[in-house]
């Protein structure tokens, strides 16, 4: 069975290929696949920013999260009327998306409330184009002291009342659970192929393994985990097949920031002969570790996968400082430099910005910087200086 | 211009004996602590510790127009002119050779309160990594219509982290009759700063934004201790005599305008001319009223939590349209200015929505204009001033 009703599926192995291509559609316009799911499941969609909402509660009240990643850059201007050209363009192409209509089949939208831009734009888009349901989830935002763990639990509590009220459905402890082995399962999925991606980058390249786990998040977990699982047997079976002739060493990096956005990012990767062997990107690695206890209080699993995620710029926690988990994440993989993608106007970043740089800099690894914006096609400038610093890091290797 | 106030060299005095006692704290073994503006002070101020305010640094910074200088060490180590003015000021200034306002005192601990924005969650912290010294967090929600049982207890058990953690940074007890002591104070000058804004609501006001601009150190830094008191009774004296001789704030008022958040530090003058020339007072703006705290002692954790999280700027569109609209109707305003400030998401996203929510339901005329409160480099004076020409005619027309 397939969702995406692609045609001889079940009967020999479709390639890796063909899956991939699925899922790419999908991302360049999800508006069909999502409206055919919900209408076969009847269920109700429910839409987050990436990517600190609990979706195993969204799901376990029997709705379908719906990952509001940027795909449809060209609604950025969308949102002009409402937001001043200094917002990050995640924000505006999410917003502009929403005004232009592109987002009709969601019914609800949780924005966790992770920086200024976030925590305002809830209250503007809710005033200017509301859902149905729409909720701020308000994360904790220092990690690392007991308030925390209290205030996230009570927090949750909050939101589950909230989605109970909406889907007119009681979440049992069962539930939950339920949703959590399935979310585990997805993620156990995605790192096996992100460990394949980094094995074999000719068969599974970058802009196709973080487009694979981009399209996590806007299909439902019970669809991606087949899907990821076909393409991971079409993988294993191509490299099986593959001569194991001497394929070309690539240039290690990884990429610190928000998201690796534009997607173009990556194909200029791909082709500077590049592999990214690891991340701290909310839509990347950030977003495919750390697993939920599938037993015990879940509402307690929930929380302590959300204070013990890979660090990122918007939450303090000195247990789990940004600057060591990159060097950390540089020294098992070996990685040969670090490239820095970050969004314009996003702040939380470029703070941490000139610290990461100087610890990578006293440890002797290279990095370079570079400014983007979703939906933005000039790369020219940042292809010439990703092409450079790969060569360098080439060289020195 | 208006008649200068006699109290202009008192705040000077105060200012200076705050920022001496800021430069002797190290010799005198009292540890310096950054804190933000909106911030329980009165928790370090009862522990004995000096409390230094970075954004303070910034404003100054900023009035003596230097933040292009200061931003460019900034930008040079890699933050980008995006960034929160004050925090460029502050980060620029660590990482500068020349110090055009004074070194920014280097702190022993780095306390910040989200409240206002994530820009001093972030500056902080990073500070917190440059200086290599402790970093604490206060974080607070965001309340988007009333505040909830969840939120209060959160805060009142960061507070209660937070003073266990002074404990065992200073090997001292905390006193709480201290605390109550130096809420008494705080909720004395709030409330005499509160009656010297008021004043503006009167016509002619003998004060106005532009002044509380100019007057508004003490209750920022110095709430809690006996010097504000006194430095602001003195001040609502004066106000009475000026109020008595018929001084007002500018001559030959006509208009009273509601002026939304920041000034702009290196055009205050610029601005507060600009108005005088139309008869226009500025009266009331959400800023200079973010310092009207009343502490409830019986229960002083509880009111600190409350005052903390529920400024304006941690609060959800209606609350704040509403807010606006009720300083509006308290100040009798003709019409009102919003500040689209690019150093300030918070303050300023949403505002363009705002303005017409606003002007449809009091019908008054409003703008909202683009520029920095810090950097000029965002300020388009002859943009600027041709949106305000048709802002003062929409007045005159009325009138
Ligand atoms: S964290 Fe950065 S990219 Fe994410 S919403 Fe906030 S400003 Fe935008
Ligand atoms: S001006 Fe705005 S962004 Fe800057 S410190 Fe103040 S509240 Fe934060």
């Amino acid at each position: 069975m397939t969702v995406l009703g692609s045609p001889g599926a079940g009967k020999a192995m479709p390639n890796s290929k063909k899956i991939l291509g699925e899922l790419q559609s999908v991302l360049s316009d999800p508006a069909p696949a999502v409206k055919r799911i919900a209408a076969e499941k009847i269920v109700r969609v429910v839409g987050h920013l990436p990517t600190d909402v609990p979706e195993e509660l969204v799901h376990a009240a029997g709705a379908y999260p719906f990952g509001v990643v940027a795909y449809d850059g060209g609604q950025i201007n969308r949102a002009n009327a409402h937001l001043q050209m200094w917002a990050c363009s995640l924000i505006r192409c999410a917003f502009g998306m929403a005004l232009a209509g592109k987002l009709d089949f969601l019914q609800g939208l949780i924005v966790p409330t992770i920086c200024d831009t976030t925590r305002t734009v809830y209250t503007i888009w809710k005033k200017v184009r509301p859902f149905n349901f729409m909720e701020a989830f308000l994360l904790p935002r220092q990690l690392d002291r007991p308030s925390a763990k209290n205030y996230l639990l009570g927090e949750m509590g909050r939101l589950k009342a909230r989605l109970e009220q909406f889907t007119d459905r009681k979440i049992t402890a069962a539930d939950l659970q339920n949703s959590i082995r399935l979310y585990n399962r997805n993620r156990a999925l995605l790192r096996r192929l992100y460990d394949f991606h980094v094995r074999c980058p000719d068969l599974l390249g970058n802009r196709a393994v973080y487009d694979v786990i981009k399209s996590s998040l806007i299909l439902p977990k019970e669809e991606h985990n087949l899907l990821a699982d076909r393409l991971l047997g079409a993988l294993e079976q191509e490299a099986g097949k593959q001569k194991s002739g001497k394929a070309k060493t690539r240039v290690r990096v990884i990429l610190s920031g928000k998201l690796g956005e534009p997607p173009a990012l990556l194909d200029i990767l791909d082709e500077a002969g590049a592999v990214c062997v690891g991340d701290d990107l909310c839509t990347g690695y950030r977003y495919i570790t750390g697993d939920a206890a599938e037993n015990g209080d879940p509402y307690v699993a929930l929380a302590e996968r959300q204070l013990t995620r890979v660090a990122a710029a918007c939450f303090t926690n000195k247990k789990q400082d940004r600057p060591d988990f990159l060097l950390r994440k540089v020294r098992e993989t070996g990685a040969n430099g670090v490239i820095f993608v970050h969004l314009k106007f996003c702040e939380p970043e470029n703070y941490d910005y000139p610290f990461l740089e100087e610890t990578l800099n006293a440890a002797g690894i290279p990095s370079l910087r570079v400014e983007t914006e979703v939906g933005s096609e000039s790369l020219g400038q940042i292809r010439t200086r990703i092409g450079a610093f790969i060569e360098m890091l080439d060289a020195a290797n | 211009m208006a008649t200068p106030f006699r109290n202009a060299g008192r705040l000077k005095e105060i200012m200076a004996d705050y920022y001496a006692q800021g430069a002797q704290a190290k010799e005198r073994g009292v540890p310096v602590v950054w804190v933000t503006a909106v911030f329980p002070v009165e928790i370090v101020y009862a522990a004995g510790l000096f409390p230094y305010y970075p954004e303070n640094f910034g404003a100054l910074a900023a009035a003596r127009k230097v933040t292009e200088k200061l931003s460019a060490a900034a930008e040079a180590r890699g933050y980008y002119a995006d960034l929160c003015g004050y925090a460029r000021c502050g980060l620029g200034d660590a990482y500068a050779k020349e110090h055009p306002v004074g070194e920014i005192v280097r702190p022993d601990l780095v306390f910040s309160c989200n409240t206002q924005c994530g820009s001093l969650q972030k500056w902080f912290e990073e500070a917190g990594r440059f200086y290599r010294v402790p970093y604490f967090l206060l974080d607070a929600p965001f309340i988007e219509g009333a505040s909830t049982t969840l939120i209060k207890r959160y805060f009142v058990e960061q507070m209660e982290e937070m003073i266990d953690f002074i404990e065992v940074y200073t090997g001292r007890q905390f006193d709480f009759d201290r605390l109550l002591e130096v809420l008494a104070l705080a909720n004395e000058a709030c409330r005499l700063w509160n009656e010297i804004l008021e004043t503006a609501a009167l016509t002619p006001a003998p004060f106005g934004f532009f002044d509380a601009c100019f007057h508004m150190a003490p209750i920022v830094t110095l709430r809690g201790t006996p010097a504000a008191v006194a430095y602001y009774r003195e001040l609502k004296k004066e106000l009475e005599e000026r109020i008595e001789k018929k001084i007002s704030a500018v001559p030959n008022e006509r208009f009273k305008i509601y002026w939304d958040h920041l000034p702009v530090w290196p055009r205050l003058r610029w601005f507060a001319e600009l108005f005088a020339e139309n008869g226009a007072l500025v009266a009331v703006s959400q800023y200079t009223h973010s310092w009207t705290h009343r502490f409830d002692l019986e229960r002083p954790l509880e009111s600190m939590a409350e005052t903390y999280t529920e400024q304006f700027v941690n609060r959800g569109f209606d609350y704040r349209v509403q807010l606006k609209i009720d300083m509006m109707k308290k100040y009798k305003v003709d019409g009102f200015v919003l500040f689209s400030n690019r150093s300030c998401k918070p303050t300023s996203f949403g505002l363009y929505d705002k303005q017409k929510i606003i002007s449809e339901r009091t019908g008054l005329p409003g703008i909202v204009f683009e520029a920095d409160m810090a950097d000029q480099r965002y300020f388009t004076e002859e943009q600027i001033r041709w949106k305000f020409s048709i802002f003062f005619e929409q007045l005159q027309k009325r009138a």
